[in-house]
């Protein structure tokens, strides 16, 4: 016993004066079957062992979840805000022309103030057309098939 | 039981032989081990969780059992963790401040139908539960189990001298518990 265990009667007479003994008990025949209980759950422990396989999967699961949290949360939020940035707002604001209203637009250009009124003031019956100008503008530029296209779909 | 020990290693070792080696060394050391956790853990329901988990511990780390301490350390120093690990989970479940977790550690003890102590048992427990953990134990160590300092200090990892601090700490603390009982 060392000295400590001793000297308890000088240092704590108190606790000293109590015995040390065990006031706990086990129910009957604990110690009997606990190797057996625990050989139970140590044999049922190994026949569900997780594969490598789902383990890894068990593992990698919150960083794929998370990840695909991130791409959700990005589509829902880096669209909206994008079209919100000046530089996309300008662009959007843009009139785009396509290569039609160029032409018509460097058409009119080309054209001067003087002759651009002329046009507007003269008569739009001014210079009449033929029925056979007609028909040879038709012969020139429209095919048959056109033709027929045309007034069957009316 | 160094020899015994030693033995036992070596049938644990070997495949054909590792089961039953288990089961030899679980018998052996299954009570001593159990009453060093019900001490910590108080309640014996838990203290028969505490000791499974203790061995189940014990079987899958087997092979990383470097002998460079003796077998019975390596167990106790298991059973200890193991039984603080628990105690530490009981506090963070509860989510009580310290003085209600000895209040409720005291309670469940004291519900236990394995439980057979009278008025002065119940205030000793109360005394030695408001103790630092470290302090507890060491004073569980030494006043119950009468265990060596030089054995103690390998299982704990600490020095004979702070051992020593230790329970003289414990024993004075709870002493003046025993003395203010009114």
């Amino acid at each position: 016993m060392d000295t400590e265990m001793k000297d308890l009667e000088k240092i704590a007479p108190e606790l000293s004066k109590l015995k040390n003994e065990n006031p706990f008990r086990v129910p009957e025949g604990y110690f009997d079957d606990f190797a057996a209980r625990l050989q139970s759950k140590i044999e049922a422990e190994q026949v569900v062992v997780p594969s490598k396989k789902s383990t890894i999967i068990r593992y990698l699961k919150p960083a794929i979840g998370l990840a695909a949290g991130f791409a959700l949360i990005f589509s829902l939020a880096y669209w909206p805000l994008k079209s919100l940035t000046p530089k996309q707002v300008a662009k959007n604001n843009t009139i785009e022309m396509d290569i039609n209203d160029m032409l018509f637009a460097s058409a009119v250009e080309a054209i001067d103030v003087n002759s651009f009124y002329e046009l507007l003031e003269k008569p739009a019956n001014a210079e009449q057309l033929s029925d056979d100008d007609v028909a040879a503008y038709v012969k020139n530029n429209v095919s048959e098939y056109e033709i027929y296209s045309a007034t069957n779909g009316n | 039981m160094e020899n015994d020990d030693h033995g036992l290693l070596e049938l644990l070792k070997h495949d054909h032989t590792k089961g039953q080696a288990f089961q030899t060394l679980v018998k052996t050391y299954q009570e001593r081990l159990y009453w060093h956790i019900r001490k910590i853990v108080l309640n014996h329901d838990d203290a028969d969780d505490v000791l499974q988990n203790t061995f189940m511990k014990v079987w899958r780390n087997l092979d990383k059992f470097r002998e460079e301490s003796s077998l019975y350390t390596w167990l106790y120093r298991i059973a200890t963790n193991e039984s603080i690990t628990f105690v530490n989970s009981v506090k963070k479940r509860s989510l009580i401040p310290m003085n209600d977790t000895t209040e409720f550690l005291l309670q469940n003890m004291i519900s236990d139908e394995f439980f057979e102590g009278d008025e002065i048992q119940v205030r000793l427990q109360e005394a030695i539960l408001k103790l630092p953990e470290k302090q507890r134990i060491v004073f569980n160590m030494k006043y119950f189990d009468d265990m060596k300092y030089e054995d103690m200090s390998e299982i704990l990892e600490t020095s004979v001298g702070a051992l020593k601090a230790s329970f003289h700490h414990a024993v004075k603390k709870i002493e003046d518990h025993l003395k203010n009982r009114d």
